[in-house]
């Protein structure tokens, strides 16, 4: 009898504990009752872009934040609409030139193969240039080496990865220029990383001048240019027998894809090439360092799965130079790995696109968009590159500037 | 040949640290193409007795001494054969008649030759290319027989060879035993825990005792062979070995 | 009769697939079987720039072949030795069981910083996924070898080594081929995991990964049913051999 009535009570505990918890909100959740006494809040989800395109279409989240060609597959497939390009996220004019993927090299390579730094340095250079000026050719090798120029299909709809790369590279400014703004938006990026607590080491209490002594060499870039303007390029001396440079599936790193792809030009012009071993369609994995019309050393191209991943490669001495954002760079600075970053390969190239389906067709629109979102209930979900990104911290700035709050989606 | 068994004696301790005395004292003369059944219930240690005279095993004290040579190991001039698992079977008939030879380093037409002789002996030509598989438990130990034949030894011992087969193919086999042994004058050891098989087999059984086994009784049997199962002197003989035994 | 019923629940598969995708409604969460179809009834055509069903599917399987001839060959003798003396058992088997239950893909860091970007170190992946399975069998099917077959042989005056070829592989044969059967298996399993390394840039698990970057649905599907139907071929293979060769284990005297 005493057990039948223990049992009971348990049960009738348990079940009020239940409906209790039941009916309470959980926390943050806006209800009708108390939205107008609250911010409007936006969800953001944290992903790679891969998938961004596939939840769009398919309504999982209302829009995402993504480096390109990203970006354009979304305006070119009518999956999305661009709200804003990076550079254009208020405060107005902050992100101009925004700092995005640049040449890092380990630091012990550069102090035992100055001139062949000083060289590579000089291929990028005129690379970039050359990218800068011919947006349909640098598409047409993006299109090649990421996609083998076939279409991409996201569902039902079928598109072109040259026509994604036509529409892509115009947004991407392609310049190897440390200039102010660029700096300045690294010590944003440094700011915001020390926020959510990626930096702990030894870039977390320095001053900004000391963290650029830290970040950057721009020896080489500057010889570069030095050497540029007189024609003269120094023939390295000493180089390692293989050269690794590590890299990201981004059109970001065009200048890369034009060095190697455009050898020839180069060549010609310049006497220097990145050449490929064998000339085939798509990406290249093994290419030739020529200096003045000799090989100097042989060249192995790596596909890095992230700029983290890269950054890991750079430090168990597994590749030599990467292209890659800053912000993993920046970590990794901190953590004390020993590379330095070169210079810039571009700035800016991201951006934010929305659900074709929605009234948001800029900034403002899209705020407007959020508020009326939240206000019935349905706070618009975005995804964005994973936490500490460029495009991670470009937009929640930007959010909160705009007086929107976030929150993570768990 | 002669084969000698000197005070011959096995103990050991099992896991449980208990002691046990396998054989005591065994003493035994075994002589030229004698054909001797061991004869005892089960674990009285004649397995062991066998075991050790193959080398197998190895004496807690005493010896085994074969042509003046003590015996610590398997010796090419003594052949067993197993009541089960005897024959390979990834090997077919012949190839494991001819497995001794093989190991010998004979070569392979020389062995087949000699393996082909031996299989028509026991009638098992046509099987050559079979498999054991294929065969009846009667014919795997036939092949078992001259398998060991083949390496010509001097002494055959045989483990209950019969043990696990039925009492027709059994009574066939003990019959072509006998005949196989006629003709080849071999040396033969046989153990047994059956009165009728060593009856039906034996010059001598030699009968021991339940462990700690000891020799009990040396029973020559002097029937001319073909001994007849159903004949008044085989059931005598018979009733006169069970006597013995149950005296003990 | 019993074919038919082998094909009834694939083809039962593709049906339910096919009404799945009709209500769903989504080429993202669940393509048409039409659209993966046409990938796979195109094997020779080049997928993003990174070569076609059929050239990945090959180099795929050349790896996981060598990566898994690699292990074979290690871990037989090395059974082998564990199976028959107890003291090296009693020495590595410690080591053996720390290290087994690391699935191949923790060990892909490593795997990189030792042996850098490149072939040796997909190899090394695969490599480790078969070893355990060939090992542990080859270990049991040498201990389980029956003791009269081997006292035979000593009967008969076999040296080791005689005893070793003769007696103790042809009987442990058909164990260990089951742990090659499994080995195998395991291999790959491992190529997805194993051609995830940086520096790869061919393969079915390249293809795979690299589809994801891009959200390419139908060819991550498409790759992972040709790994499917290759890891079954082969599987039917490696049984039909055992069925062959080891008739006679249906008599174990």
């Amino acid at each position: 009898m005493k057990a039948i009535t223990l049992m009971v009570v348990a049960c009738a505990v348990i079940a009020i504990v239940l409906f209790t918890a039941g009916c309470t909100q959980p926390a943050g959740q806006p209800t009708s009752s108390n939205v107008t006494l609250q911010k409007s809040s936006v969800s953001l989800v944290y992903m790679n872009p891969g998938q961004m395109p596939q939840l769009l279409a398919t309504g999982q989240v209302d829009g995402y934040m993504a480096w390109q060609p990203f970006v354009s597959i979304a305006d070119v497939s009518k999956i999305g609409t661009v709200v804003s390009y990076s550079q254009d996220l208020p405060p107005k004019q902050v992100w101009e030139d925004h700092s995005c993927d640049s040449l890092v090299a380990r630091n012990d390579i550069v102090s035992a193969h100055p001139d062949m730094t000083n060289a590579l340095s000089a291929v990028f250079v005129e690379a970039t240039n050359y990218t800068r000026n011919n947006p349909d050719r640098a598409a047409e090798i993006s299109a090649d080496w990421l996609f083998g120029s076939s279409n991409l299909t996201y569902g039902n709809v079928t598109i072109n990865s040259v026509d994604v790369e036509k529409a892509s590279i115009p947004t991407i400014k392609f310049t190897n220029d440390p200039s102010d703004q660029w700096i300045t938006s690294n010590d944003r990026f440094i700011g915001a990383l020390k926020e959510i607590g990626f930096i702990s080491g030894t870039l977390s209490n320095v001053t900004p001048n000391a963290s650029h002594a830290m970040l950057y060499n721009f020896v080489p870039y500057n010889t570069a240019n030095g050497m540029l303007a007189t024609k003269t390029i120094v023939s390295p001396t000493t180089a390692p027998a293989k050269i690794s440079i590590g890299y990201l599936l981004s059109d970001h790193d065009a200048p890369l894809f034009v060095a190697v792809k455009n050898w020839k030009y180069f060549l010609d012009n310049y006497g220097f090439a990145l050449k490929p071993k064998v000339d085939t369609a798509g990406k290249v994995e093994q290419a030739e360092l020529i200096v003045n019309n000799q090989k100097v050393a042989d060249v192995q191209l790596v596909k890095g799965d992230g700029g983290p991943q890269l950054m890991t490669l750079l430090g168990s001495n597994t590749i030599d130079f990467a292209v890659a954002g800053t912000p993993p760079t920046i970590a990794a600075v901190d953590k004390g790995t020993p590379i330095k970053i070169l210079f810039p390969v571009h700035t800016e190239g991201s951006g934010l696109v929305v659900t074709s389906k929605s009234s948001a067709k800029d900034w403002n629109s899209f705020i407007a968009w959020i508020n009326e979102r939240s206000a019935s209930g349905k706070p618009v979900k975005i995804a964005v590159a994973p936490k500490g990104s460029i495009q991670d911290v470009q937009l929640e700035y930007a959010l909160e500037q705009s007086g929107v709050a976030v929150t993570e989606a768990k | 040949m002669q084969l000698t068994i000197d005070n011959l004696t096995k103990e050991f301790t099992t896991d449980a640290g208990e002691h046990i005395v396998a054989l005591s004292d065994i003493n035994l003369e075994i002589r030229d193409s004698e054909f001797i059944c061991l004869l005892g219930p089960s674990g009285c240690g004649k397995t062991t007795l066998l075991r050790i005279i193959g080398g197998l095993d190895q004496p807690s004290s005493g010896q085994v001494i074969l042509d003046n040579q003590v015996i610590t190991r398997p010796n090419p001039r003594m052949a067993m054969i197993f009541q089960e698992y005897s024959l390979y079977p990834w090997r077919n008939v012949l190839d494991n008649t001819a497995f001794g030879l093989e190991l010998n380093g004979m070569s392979r037409e020389e062995r087949y030759a000699v393996a082909k002789r031996y299989l028509d002996l026991v009638g098992l030509t046509e099987f050559s290319q079979s498999f054991p598989y294929e065969l009846s438990g009667g014919m795997r130990q036939r092949v078992a027989v001259v398998r060991a034949l083949a390496v010509e030894p001097a002494v055959l011992l045989m483990d209950e060879p019969f043990g696990a087969l039925d009492a027709q193919t059994r009574n066939k086999l003990q019959h072509d035993l006998v005949d196989i042994w006629e003709k080849t004058k071999k040396t033969i050891l046989f153990v047994t825990h059956s009165v009728d098989e060593a009856v039906f087999l034996a010059d001598r059984i030699v009968v021991l005792s339940p462990r700690p086994g000891r020799i009990c009784e040396n029973i020559p049997i002097e029937q001319p062979r073909p001994r007849d199962r159903t004949s008044v002197e085989f059931a005598q003989v018979r009733r006169h070995v069970l006597d013995l035994i149950s005296l003990k | 009769m019993r074919w038919y019923l082998k094909i009834i629940s694939p083809v039962l598969l593709l049906v339910a697939w096919e009404i799945a995708a009709i209500a769903v409604n989504n080429e993202f969460i669940l393509p048409r079987v039409g659209s993966v179809f046409v990938v796979l009834l195109q094997p020779t055509k080049d997928i993003l720039g990174s070569g076609s069903l059929l050239d990945n599917a090959i180099i795929s399987l050349t790896r996981v072949v060598s990566g898994f001839l690699l292990g074979i060959v290690v871990a037989i003798p090395i059974g082998i030795g564990m199976g028959r003396v107890r003291w090296i058992n009693d020495m590595v088997d410690p080591v053996i069981e720390l290290i087994r239950p690391i699935p191949p893909i923790a060990w892909i860091p490593l795997a990189l910083a030792w042996f850098k970007i490149g072939l040796a170190s997909i190899l090394f992946i695969i490599f480790i996924g078969s070893f355990f399975p060939v090992l542990l069998n080859t270990i049991d099917g040498v201990r389980r070898v029956n003791r009269t077959w081997i006292e035979t042989a000593y009967m008969y005056g076999a040296k080791e080594l005689q005893l070793l070829v003769k007696v103790i592989i042809p009987a442990a044969a058909p164990t260990i081929w089951t742990g090659i059967r499994v080995g195998f298996g395991i291999a790959w399993m491992s190529v997805v995991a194993a051609e995830m390394l940086p520096g790869t840039t061919s393969g079915l698990g390249y293809l795979i990964m690299y589809s994801y970057n891009f959200g390419q649905v139908q060819v991550i599907i498409a790759g992972m049913i040709v790994i499917g139907i290759i890891g079954l071929g082969i599987d039917i293979f490696l049984k039909e051999v055992e069925r062959r060769k080891f008739r006679w284990q249906g008599l174990e005297r």
